[in-house]
Order: structure tokens, then sequence, then C-alpha cells
């Protein structure tokens, strides 16, 4: 017998028992939310509710329920918030106050004490191939915060989902452990607050504040590099939290020893617990996904829709999350379901074209990632710091743009389309054992 | 049950216990005030179940005891006693015996195990304020929430605490409100929410109350100690909107009036309002004129001038006069400032009075 079925049964018992009224005021919104045990947990509404049934029928439920299931000790009654359903109904009705105009206070529901957004929950995240690690390793850090895996670091492309993640983490160590302090910041922030304290002459004050977190989570760590002494000052505030055993989260967009212009000390301390990837969705997750975020906005999308949008659309999830809601505006203002045709037409516009980047501009990113200059890779120049970067630019100009041998050739100031291919084949053998190297492709292409 | 008390002392009680019971509910059991007496006191008790209340009432005590009668019952007639009257509250034969010198009153009375326990909590003092500055930040802002209860956060109150300082905010989302009252420094102050329906019946009991207020935060509750009253309302769970981005930092026209000016230019021009209660200001610096304008198809139009001192652009904008007139009630200066801009929220204030901040929406054109 499940825990709902057990339930019912009390519920029928005790409508057999008590008049209407009664039963309508204190059994009718209540249920069960798990056995564990044989102890029962017991949703109810109100405090009002939990006293009533301690005090009345407490002894009444008990026995029922044991006779349902003999292994039932005793039963817990839990307040638990009224269902959000129906929200979003709720809304539409909300927004037809004729013409007044309404503030722009937006859905901003960011807590003010730890910055984290209730919105961000385990619930509504997506697990696949492509995340699968990193989740694991989140709910490890939630059993036991800042005994396991700390520092936390979670890397991966914009859009991936790692914000998504490291709240949660806070939201759900805030819900497990109450008197725990979790605070979310994101980097810049974090310099903000520190170039602040300075100016006031207040960094004691700034010093205290962020070490009497019991987790720490920042977001976006590469917007650090070259801030020096906000470095310096993370620096001291890592070893602090560290010492004391608190949880430690960062995400960054890419694994902590290609950060640039970032201290050593800082670098090395970043790896020293779980460093994870989170890779861009593959096509099933990103079906999953939308499916899961076209439930959240109230609509119902057929699966050859759904099957459409994962195949035309990248891997960046925020882009995902962009073309529903077009399309619930769309479908909102039609007032009907809509068609695969309508979806065409809808985000023809909206889906970047992936074969766009111009060639000078992924010449300069890859000459500059390598700190070399532009023009040194046009030159007839044999010297190996020069010769890698040019492989590896007619490598991802021709494996990611598909652009032609001859043409890279004449880009590339003038050079033989058999040269191209030989270092095409040259790179891509390479990367079958040289994982230094696939780990700077991956870096530039999570850049272009 | 044998009690014997001045009739002053339980009129008040049992009024303020009134409020609180409900009318038309399908538990019959709550329209009813617990009264029992234990010690030296009546303790006076009613629910809706949202909200509960329990006052104690210092009487002589014969015989202890606990009857439930009808609240509208026993307030209808104990109100209408004369004053200086002394009055004993017996139970009889399963009715409620009141004598008084003069008469002798019998009440139905209904099963009181039925009558639910009202949740205690224990007074931690998370806070201590005069009750007056307390009813003061809930009366500043409470009309302003919202009165559909589907976002309930936005039907709430919002108490948090900040520099000092004790914030009540509410919105609908129209039209927003915020009143800060200055305590000193606290260490911890949980935000609450407080549904704005319970506030409303707050108000009205603890209105009157002298000295202080202690209020006790848990997840699920709130209670609120004075004297010998003891008050618990549910509390919402959910997340206030971060709303304090969204008043305007700076304007284009500030306009500075008599309060009494605009409160009678105002009712004046709402008589010739549209369906939709629009007012539209229109302001010239140039002219150094602020003229309240309002038409309506079927009865006419009127336009106003109002005193005023005017700073900034040429501005038209148009209202709903129930937005405007309501930040009145928590504005005790005698001056105004209006500040103005385009597609930004109108901010209304009282002059040298920053502890109020009232925001809503110009109507659209």
């Amino acid at each position: 017998m499940d825990t709902k079925e057990l339930w019912d049964n009390v519920l029928v018992e005790a409508e057999l028992n008590v008049s209407k009224a009664t039963f309508n005021t204190w059994f009718s919104e209540t249920y069960v939310l798990k056995e564990e045990g044989g102890v029962v947990y017991v949703s109810v509404p109100n405090e009002f509710v939990k006293t009533w049934l301690l005090e009345k029928y407490h002894k009444f439920i008990l026995k029922t329920l044991r006779n349902l299931l003999e292994s039932v000790r005793s039963v817990e009654y839990v307040v638990t918030r009224e269902k959000p359903e129906n929200k979003e109904v709720a809304q539409g009705k909300f927004s037809s106050s004729a013409n007044q105009g309404s503030l722009p206070l937006n859905d901003v529901y960011i807590n003010k004490d730890d910055n984290l957004n209730p919105r961000y929950v385990f619930e509504s995240f997506v697990v696949g191939p492509f995340n699968e690690l990193a989740y694991a390793a989140s709910q490890a850090i939630l059993k036991s915060p800042g005994a396991v895996y700390n520092p936390f670091f979670v890397y991966g492309k914009t859009g991936c989902g790692k914000t998504h993640l490291i709240q949660s983490v806070g939201n759900q160590i805030k819900k497990t452990y109450s008197n725990t302090k979790v605070f979310y910041v994101t980097s810049e922030k974090f310099v903000v607050d520190y170039l602040n304290s300075v100016h006031l002459n207040k960094v004691n004050l700034f010093k205290e504040k962020y070490r009497k977190y019991d987790v720490l989570i920042m977001d976006d760590i590469q917007f650090l590099s070259k801030k020096e002494k906000t470095q310096e000052e993370l620096f001291h505030l890592f070893n602090t939290l560290y010492d004391n055993n608190k949880q430690i989260i960062f995400s960054s967009d890419m694994h902590p020893n290609f950060l640039q212009n970032m201290e050593e000390r800082l670098k090395s301390r970043f790896s020293a617990g779980m460093v994870v990837d989170i890779s861009p969705p593959d096509y099933e997750s990103r079906m999953a996904i939308l499916k899961a975020k076209a439930n959240q906005h109230g609509m119902s999308l057929t699966s050859e829709i759904i099957d459409y949008i994962a195949s035309v659309v990248g891997s960046n999830i925020r882009e995902l999350e962009g073309i529903l809601n077009i399309l619930s505006v769309q479908s909102q203002m039609k007032d009907k379901e809509l068609t695969l045709s309508d979806v065409k037409t809808l985000i023809r516009n909206s889906i970047k074209s992936r074969r766009s980047a111009p060639v000078e501009d992924i010449i300069k990113m890859i000459t500059e990632f390598y700190n070399i200059e532009e023009e040194s890779v046009y030159k007839k120049t044999r010297k190996k710091e020069i010769v890698k970067p040019r492989q590896i630019i007619m490598y991802i100009l021709r494996e990611d743009y598909n652009i032609p041998y001859p043409t890279i050739g004449q880009k590339l100031g003038g050079r033989d389309h058999t040269t191209v291919i030989h270092s095409y084949e040259k790179i891509k053998k390479d990367l079958e054992t040289d994982s230094v190297l696939a780990q700077e492709i991956h870096q530039i292409r999570g850049m272009l | 049950m044998k009690v014997e008390c001045l009739k002053e002392k339980l009129e008040t009680a049992i009024i303020r216990a009134e409020r609180v019971t409900n009318k038309n509910v399908t538990l019959p059991v709550l329209k009813n005030i617990l009264l029992t007496a234990k010690d030296r006191y009546l303790v006076v008790k009613a629910t809706n179940l949202d909200l509960g209340i329990e006052i104690k009432v210092p009487v002589k005590v014969d015989v202890e005891g606990v009857v439930a009668v009808p609240a509208d019952v026993l307030k209808g007639f104990i109100n209408n006693l004369s004053n200086d009257s002394k009055i004993t509250l017996e139970l009889k034969d399963n009715k409620l015996l009141i004598t008084t010198n003069r008469s002798e009153t019998f009440i139905h009375t209904y099963p009181n195990e039925e009558f639910p326990s009202i949740p205690t909590l224990k007074e931690s003092k998370d806070l201590v304020v005069p009750v007056e500055r307390f009813l003061s930040g809930l009366k500043s802002v409470w009309y302003s929430a919202s009165v559909q209860s589907m976002k309930p956060e936005l039907a709430s109150i919002y108490i948090y605490y900040e520099d000092s300082s004790i914030v009540f905010a509410a919105t609908d989302s129209f039209r927003l409100a915020e009143k800060k009252i200055s305590i000193k420094k606290l260490d911890e102050f949980n935000s609450v929410l407080i549904p704005f329906k319970n506030v409303s019946d707050i108000i009205k009991i603890i209105e009157g109350v002298d000295g202080d207020i202690s209020i006790t935060i848990t997840d699920n509750q709130i209670a609120i100690f004075c004297d010998d009253l003891y008050i618990t309302s549910r509390v919402i769970d959910g997340v206030f909107p971060d709303y304090r981005q969204i008043i305007p930092k700076d304007y284009e026209t500030e306009v500075v009036v008599l309060k009494q000016d605009i409160v009678d230019v105002l009712k004046r021009s709402y008589v010739f309002s549209d369906k939709f209660n629009r007012v539209t200001f229109e302001i010239t610096p140039k002219d150094k004129k602020f003229i309240v304008e309002t038409n309506n198809q079927d009865i006419g139009e009127s336009k106003n001038e109002v005193q005023a001192a005017i700073n900034g652009d040429k501005i038209k904008l148009s209202f709903n006069y129930k937005n405007i007139v309501d930040a009145f009630q928590s504005i005790t200066t005698d001056s105004i400032v209006f500040k103005f801009g385009e597609k930004k929220p109108l901010m209304i204030q009282g002059i040298g009075d920053t502890s109020f901040i009232y925001i809503t929406m110009p109507m659209n054109r």
C-alpha cells in the first residue's frame, strides 16, 4: 500500500466518524508527505490544524494508521505552504486591470539575506549525461556541506546551467540545514563590494561580512582576472573559510588552470577540491529541458515541435528558454496552439547562425589566446610558437566553419591548400593523444 | 463557572475578540467566543483559523470553568449595558447567565470541546516597540497590499529589519508604500509576510492599547504580545519582490503643494473622472501652473489649478484617483512633494518626512 492510499483510507475513516464541517475544516487539506522508518509525516495547511489534530485526533489517526499498516510507530504533522497550483491562471487575471500601468517589479524575487533566487531549485533542474557528474557531486555536498568536495568548482560554457546548479545547492542547503548561513555572490559584485569597502575605509566590515557565512557561492569567477587586490582578498577569505570547513562553491567559464590573469596560488586552491565540467547539453537532454521548461510555462508543445527546436537551437539553454518565451507570448496573443510551421517562422530570426563568425575575428581571438602577434600567422615564419596557433586556426576554420581548404590557405597569407590539409590532419591526429591541446581547443571554442 | 467583573473591562475584550470570529464558515463553533475562568482571570478567546486572539481580563473568579457562546450575541448584549454596572457571568443548566443589578439574561452555549486551540508561541521578544509606532507602520502601508489572494506575497505586509529600522512595505503591483520606523539596533530579525486581511484586524485590535508590544516570529506563525493580549497570525511562506530597485532615484519634475489644497482639488475633480478613475496632472513650469484635469463624457469635465512650487520639465500624466489619494492617509506633514518622471513611477512624500515613501505608476494613455 503506498502512502497516498494509506492516507486516503484514514480520511475515509475520519469522514465517517466526524461531522462534515469538522472534516472539511481539519482533514480535507491534509496529505501524506512521506513515510520513513515507521513515522508518517502528514502535511497540514497551518498551525491551527496542526495543534488541533495533535490534541483531538492524534490517537484516532495513529490507531487507524496502525490498523492499516502495522509498522507505523508515530505520526508527525508538518505545516507546509499552500500548493502553488493555479498560479499561471492567476497571473493572467491579475494583469487584466484595465489600463493602469503596473510597477516594474518583474519577478525579481531575490532573497536579500543570501542573494539566492528561489526559482533555482533542483526540482526544475534537468539532469542529463552532460551534467550528471556535476549533479552527483552537488548531491554529495548536500549530504555533508564542507566535508566532501571543498571547494566545489563548476565550469562550462555560458547557458549550460552552472548558475542554476550552484544556486540550487544553496537553496537546498538552506532548506535542509536551517541554521546554515548561505551566501551567493557574483564575482563582479564581490569586486564592487570590496572596492566600496576600501573607499569607505571599512575593509574590516567587508572581511567580517564574508567570513561569517557557512556556505559561500561565487559565480563567474573569471571576472576576477586582473583584479589583483580582490584576488588577494579572496585568497585570504578562502583560507579562513576552508580552514573552518565551510563549503565554498565556484563557477567559471573555464577550467581553473586556464583562467587568465589569475594568481597561481588561487588557481591551485580552486583545483584542490572537486573540479567538474558541465558540457553543453546533447540533443536528448535538450529535449528533456524543453519539455520541463514548457511545463513550467504551462505550455503544451507537440513532440515534433520540441524535436524541431532541440535540433535547430544550439547548445545554449538560455537560448532554448528565450525561444520558449517567444512561443509562449505568441500563443497567448493568438490564443491558440502553435503549429510546427508557426514555430518555424517564429524562430527563424532568433536562431543565431553558427557558421557566420568572420575569419578575421577567429584569427584575432586565437592569436590573443596564445599571446602572439596577429600579423605573425600571415608571415612565412616557421617558429614553433607561431606554427601551432596557425595550425589550430586552420583546424577550427575547417572543422567548425566548414570553410574550403583553398580559401583557408588564401586567408592565411596565401598558403597552398595542401598545407592546410596537412595542418588539419595533424591537429586532428594530435588531438587523440594530446589532452592539453584538446583542452586548449575546448577553451577556444568556448570563447568563440 | 462563575465570575464577577466590571462591564467595561469585559466589553473591550469582547469587542476585540469578536472581530476575529468567523461569521460565515462551515464550522459553527468559530462564531463563538470561548470564555475560560481560571485563577484570577477570565480568558477570552476567538479564532478564524487564520488569526487567533486571547485576552486576559482580571476578574473575581468564584467557580472556575469554560463556556463557548456566540460572539455577536454576547457583544450585542454587553455593548448596550449601562457603563458602571458590575456583572456576573455564571454557567447554569448549560446556559450562560448574565446578571446585573437590574437584569437577568440567559444565552445558549455551544459545546466548548469543539473550540479549536490557538497555537501558543513562546514570547521571545524578537522585537519590542511601542504599540503606537508599530501601529503607524502597519497603518501607513497596509492599504497598498493586493486584495487578490492569487499572489499571496503581494496580499501581505512585508516587515523586515534594516539599519536600525523596522521597515513595513506593501504593494499590489500598481502602487507601493514603504514606512520605516526607527528602533534600537537589533542583532537578528527574520523578515515576515503577514496576510493583509489579518493586518487589518490586528490594526483594529491593538488600536488604543498602550505600552509596548513584543513580537515573536516562527516559520509558520507570528505572535504579538501586549499587555494581557495575545494575537497570533499565520504568515505567508513566500518572497516579497525586491522593490527597492524600482524606487526612482531621479525625477524630471518636482511639485510641492499643500496637502489640504491637493486633497480638495482631487475630491472636486474626482466627480468628473471616467470609469477608470482617471485624473490627469499637467505641469507647466514656464507658467508655474499645476492643473488637475478630469473628463467624463457622460457628466462633464473639470479643470482645477493647484497652488504649487514647481521645478523641472513640462509633463502631463494620468493617474488612478484612488492610487493617489490613498497615499495621503499616511502623510502627516502639511506639505507634500510629487516627483514625476516620464515612464517612471510617481513618488509621493511628505516634506521633511523621509520615513514614508509612496510610489504609483501612471496610467497608460
